[in-house]
C-alpha cells in the first residue's frame, strides 16, 4: 500500500515542479475549438473558451498542490512547536493553551475557512495562512497526546533521577513517539486540505485568475458539462487522484509504523 | 480411570489446535476421560496446560477471531459434539451443558439487567412466556442466595459485587437445570473470603439439581472436597490421574508432587511451601 | 457523575466567550472599510462615511465595541443586512431550519449507510470486510461537492426529465420537500457514512471479543439474538456519539451541497454573504454554527460518560 501511495505522491509531485513544462498548451490560451470532445490535438478535449482541458489541469493540480504542500508544512511546523510546548510545559499554560484550541475547534472547518478567507480575501498567501490556522490546532493536539503520557513514564522519571538531561530525554524518548502520529496526520491533513482548497476554489474563494485551479474548473465547467463532461469528469478525477494518494500514504504508514512500534 | 460404559460425557483422544496466521499451535494433545451422570471430576495443573480449552472443546465455543480445529470425538449422551451442526450445538449448550466463567466482573453484559439475562436464557430453551420467565429469574436468584431477589432483578450488573455476579452467572447456568455444568476457574477472580462461599453453593446445587460438575482449576486447594477424581494436567496433556485422597497421600508424578507443594499447608510445620 | 457533567458544561461558557470574540475579530480583519461596506456599491463622501462610522459605533476603542456588540446579541439583535438592511435574524432563521432538515437527514443517511456496512464487515469479515473497507477508502477520496456535481451531470445526461433543483419548502408541500432533499442529503451523507461505517465496525469487533458476549454463546443464544441484544446495543452508544460528532463535518458541508442544488438554507446564505461583503450575515452565521457544533459536543460527551459509567462501574 505504501508503496502505491509513494509513486502516486511521486506523480504529484512532479506535476507540483514541472507542470508548466509537461503542459502541452497554455492554459490561458483560448481557440475557437470550445466544448470539444478528446481529438488528437486536445487529448482532453476543450473548455468553453477552447482552452486545452489537459493544460489547464496540469497547471491547476501545480497550483492547488502547490498552496497545500506549502499550508500543510505551515500548519505541521507551527503545530509541531505547539505541541510540543503543551506536552512538555504541562500545567497552567498547557490548559489555557488548550482552552483556546478549542475554540478553533469548535468552528466546523470548512465554516471558519470561508469566514477566514472572506474576512482577508482570497488571495495565494491567504489562503495558506487559513489553512494553517484551521489544521494547527489539530496537529498540536497530535502531538501534545504522547509528550504528555511519556513524561510520566517510569523509565523517562528514573533518566531524570540519575540527571540525564531534559534535551536528552526529550531526542531518545519523546521524539520517536511523536513521529509515527505526526506523519499519519500530516498525511490525512494533506488530504483534508486538498479538500478545503478545492471547496473553496469551487465557491469562488480560491486563488484569483487567471491561475486555473481544479475547484474553480469543476464549478464553471457546470454551466455546459451536458454538452463536454470531461470537463467536469477531468477536475473530478484529478481531486479524487490527489485526495487518494494522501489517504493511501496514511493508511500505508499506519500499516508500517503500526508494526515498528510494537 | 473408566466410568460405567454409557457414562454420561466420554472424551477420547480430544485434540485442538490452535492457527494464528501461519503458526499452528497445538493446545490439546489427544486426552480421554469420562465424567458420569452426577460425578464430580476435577481438572487441575498451571495456566496453559489446556485444561480451560478443553472444557471450551466440550462446547464447541472457539475464541472469537481465532481458528481452532478440534480432532477426537466429544460423546455426550451418544452423539459426537465435534461432528453435530452447530443448531444442534446451540441447542445443547445452556439446556445439557452450562459454564460457568472465571471472571464474573466482565461475563455479565452491562445493558441488560439481571433479571432479564436469566430470563433470556430461560425462554430460549423452554419457551417460557415473559412473565413465567420472570418469575423463574427471581426463583433462581434466590436459589443462588441473592437477597430481595424480586427486586434485584431490576439491578443491572454494575450494581453487584464480584461475589454476587458470580452467584448470578451460576444461576444462569443452573438455570435450565443441566445435565453437565463446567465450572472454569470459578473462584480465581474472586477474594478469598467470597471463593469458599461461590464453592459451597457450586456443591449444594450439585446436590440439589442432581448435576455433574467439571471443575477447572490450578489450585489444589480449590478441589479438595469438592471432587470424586481428579485429573492433573500439563502442557496439553492428562499426566496423573486418581481420587483426591489418593493424590495427595501418593502422588505419583513429579509434577504433581509439585502442584501438591504449592497449595500452603496450614499444619506443615515451619514450613509454608 | 454529576461532578463530570457541570464541568463539562461550565467549560462551554468561556469557549463559547472565545468563539464570540473570534467571530466578531473577524469582522475587524476586513480589507476595506466596514462603512463603506455597509453602504454597498454606492461610493460616499467622506462625511456620510463619518456619520455612519458614529452610528455604528466604530469610532470607540475595540474593546467597547466588542462589548456593546455582545449585548446586543444577547438580545437578540444580530445587526442588519448590508443588502437588505433587514434584521439578520429574522432573515437566518427560516434557512437555519432548511438546514436543519437538511442536516438531519443527511445524519440518518450516514448512520443508516454507515451502521450496515460496519455491521456487516464486523460479523462476516473475509471478503465482505474487504469490499466494505475498499469502498469506504474510495468514497472517503471523493469531496461531497464533487460527489454531487457528478449526480447533478448524471442526471442532466440520463434523466433530463427529473427536476433536480426544484427545491420545495416543507409547509407547502411535504412529500415534494423530502424528495427534493434526498440526493443533497445522499451526496452530504457518504462521506460521513465512511467514519461512521469504520467506527461501528471497529466496536462490535471490540465488543465481540468482550467476555460477556463468550457467556452469550455459551448459554445457547440463538445467533440473531446475540447480534442484537449482546453486540449492537452495546455497540450503538460509540455509533450514536460518533454520528453527532460529525455534526460539524455535515454544516461545513451543507454550504456546498446547498448551492450546487439551489436550496436555500443557511450555507447559501453564508455563500450570498461572502459574495457580497454582507458582514453581519457572515458573522452571525460562524457564531450560530459553532455555538451548536459546541452544544452538540457536550451533550454527545455526557451522553456518552453517563453509559460509560454504567459500563466500567468498577
Amino acid at each position: 500500500m505504501m508503496s502505491i501511495g509513494l509513486l502516486m505522491l511521486a506523480s504529484l509531485v512532479v506535476i507540483t515542479l514541472f507542470g508548466t513544462w509537461i503542459a502541452p498548451y497554455n492554459p490561458s490560451e483560448t481557440s475557437a475549438d470550445s466544448l470539444a470532445g478528446p481529438t488528437a490535438a486536445h487529448w482532453l478535449g476543450t473548455d468553453s473558451i477552447g482552452r486545452d482541458l489537459l493544460s489547464r489541469l496540469i497547471v491547476g493540480g501545480r497550483t492547488t498542490l502547490l498552496i497545500t504542500f506549502v499550508a500543510v508544512t505551515l500548519a505541521v511546523c507551527c503545530g509541531l512547536v505547539l505541541g510540543l510546548f503543551c506536552g512538555y510545559v504541562g500545567g497552567l499554560a498547557d490548559q489555557v493553551v488548550m482552552r483556546v484550541l478549542d475554540v478553533v475547534f469548535a468552528f466546523p472547518v470548512f465554516l471558519l475557512a470561508i469566514a477566514v478567507v472572506a474576512a482577508l480575501g482570497p488571495s495565494v498567501p491567504n489562503l495558506i495562512l487559513t489553512i494553517a490556522i484551521v489544521y494547527t490546532p489539530r496537529l498540536a493536539r497530535v502531538v501534545r497526546g504522547p509528550v504528555l503520557s511519556v513524561k510520566r513514564w517510569d523509565h523517562v522519571e528514573a533518566a531524570r533521577s540519575v540527571g540525564v538531561s531534559e534535551f536528552n530525554i526529550a531526542t531518545r524518548h519523546v521524539l520517536p513517539l511523536i513521529v509515527s502520529p505526526v506523519l499519519v496526520e500530516t498525511s490525512l491533513t494533506l488530504a483534508q486540505t486538498i479538500f478545503t482548497i478545492t471547496a473553496l476554489s469551487f465557491l469562488g474563494l480560491g486563488p484569483p485568475p487567471p491561475d486555473p485551479n481544479w475547484g474553480a474548473m469543476l464549478s464553471e465547467a457546470r454551466q455546459f458539462m451536458e454538452l463536454a463532461p470531461l470537463t467536469v469528469i477531468g477536475p473530478a478525477a484529478a481531486i479524487v487522484f490527489a485526495t487518494l494518494t494522501f489517504i493511501v500514504l496514511a493508511n500505508g504508514l499506519r500499516e508500517r509504523l503500526d508494526v515498528a512500534s510494537r | 480411570m473408566m466410568g460405567a460404559p454409557g457414562a454420561l460425557l466420554q472424551v477420547r483422544g480430544l485434540t485442538a489446535q490452535f492457527n494464528r496466521g501461519d503458526v499452528a499451535s497445538q493446545v490439546v494433545k489427544g486426552i480421554s476421560f469420562d465424567i458420569g451422570a452426577g460425578e464430580s471430576v476435577g481438572f487441575v495443573g498451571e495456566s496453559g496446560c489446556g485444561k480451560s480449552v478443553t472444557a471450551r472443546a466440550l462446547m464447541r465455543l472457539a475464541p472469537e477471531g481465532s481458528s481452532v480445529a478440534w480432532g477426537g470425538t466429544v460423546l455426550f449422551k451418544g452423539q459426537d459434539l465435534l461432528q453435530v451442526k452447530e443448531r444442534v450445538m446451540q441447542d445443547i449448550r445452556g439446556r445439557r451443558i452450562a459454564m460457568v466463567f472465571q471472571d464474573p466482573m466482565s461475563s455479565l453484559n452491562p445493558v441488560l439487567t439481571v433479571g432479564a439475562q436469566i430470563a433470556d436464557i430461560v425462554r430460549r430453551h423452554t419457551g417460557a412466556s415473559a412473565s413465567q420467565a420472570r418469575k423463574r429469574s427471581v426463583e433462581l436468584l434466590d436459589l443462588v442466595g441473592i437477597r430481595d431477589a424480586a427486586r434485584r432483578a431490576d439491578d443491572y450488573p454494575h450494581q453487584f459485587s464480584g461475589g454476587m455476579r458470580q452467584r448470578v452467572l451460576i444461576a444462569i447456568a443452573v438455570s435450565c437445570q443441566p445435565d453437565l455444568l463446567i465450572a472454569d476457574e470459578p473462584t480465581t477472580a474472586l477474594d478469598v473470603t467470597v471463593q469458599a462461599q461461590i464453592l459451597r453453593l457450586l456443591m449444594r446445587l450439585r446436590r440439589e439439581l442432581g448435576m455433574a460438575l467439571m471443575l477447572i482449576t490450578h489450585d489444589f486447594g480449590v478441589i479438595a472436597g469438592m471432587v470424586d477424581r481428579v485429573h492433573v494436567m500439563l502442557d496439553g496433556s492428562i499426566v496423573e490421574t486418581g481420587t483426591v485422597d489418593a493424590l495427595f497421600a501418593n502422588p505419583q508424578q513429579a509434577y504433581t508432587q509439585a502442584l501438591l507443594a504449592a497449595v500452603p499447608r496450614l499444619d506443615a510445620a515451619g514450613r509454608l511451601v | 457523575m454529576r461532578r463530570l457533567v457541570l464541568i463539562r458544561l461550565a467549560w462551554m461558557l468561556p469557549i463559547l466567550l472565545g468563539v464570540s470574540v473570534v467571530a466578531f475579530l473577524l469582522m475587524r480583519a476586513l480589507p476595506g472599510d466596514f462603512a463603506q461596506a455597509s453602504a454597498g456599491t454606492t461610493e460616499l463622501a467622506p462625511e456620510a462615511l463619518n456619520i455612519i462610522r458614529r452610528d455604528l459605533g466604530l469610532d470607540r476603542p475595540v474593546w467597547e465595541q466588542y462589548l456593546r456588540w455582545l449585548a446586543k446579541l444577547l438580545e437578540g439583535d444580530f445587526g442588519d443586512s448590508f443588502t437588505t438592511h433587514k434584521p439578520v435574524l429574522g432573515e437566518l432563521l427560516p434557512r437555519l431550519a432548511v438546514t436543519a432538515e437538511l442536516t438531519l437527514i443527511a445524519g440518518l443517511m450516514a448512520m443508516a449507510m454507515g451502521a450496515s456496512s460496519g455491521l456487516a464487515s464486523a460479523r462476516w469479515r473475509g471478503r465482505t470486510d474487504w469490499l466494505v473497507r475498499g469502498i469506504n477508502g474510495l468514497f472517503l477520496a471523493v469531496p461531497n461537492f464533487v460527489i454531487a456535481t457528478l449526480i447533478v451531470l448524471l442526471a442532466g445526461l440520463y434523466f433530463p426529465e427529473v427536476g433536480i433543483f426544484n427545491y420545495t419548502p416543507f409547509l407547502t408541500d411535504p412529500l415534494g420537500n423530502l424528495g427534493s432533499m434526498l440526493l443533497p442529503a445522499f451526496s452530504l451523507a457518504l462521506a460521513v457514512s465512511v467514519t461512521i461505517s469504520e467506527n461501528t465496525r471497529a466496536a462490535v469487533l471490540e465488543v465481540s471479543s468482550q467476555d460477556f458476549v463468550m457467556v452469550a454463546r455459551a448459554k445457547g443464544l440463538r445467533p440473531s439474538t446475540i447480534l442484537w441484544q449482546y453486540l449492537v446495543r452495546n455497540a450503538l452508544t460509540p455509533i450514536i456519539t460518533v454520528t453527532g460528532l460529525q455534526l460539524a463535518s455535515l454544516l461545513g458541508g451543507s454550504i456546498l451541497i446547498e448551492t450546487i442544488f439551489t436550496i436555500p438554507g443557511m450555507g447559501q446564505y453564508l455563500f450570498d454573504a461572502v459574495s457580497s461583503r454582507n458582514y453581519p450575515v457572515v458573522q452571525a452565521i460562524v457564531l450560530v454554527a459553532a455555538t451548536i457544533v459546541l452544544l452538540v459536543n457536550v451533550l454527545v460527551d455526557v451522553a456518552y460518560a453517563r453509559v460509560d459509567a454504567r459500563v466500567s462501574y468498577e
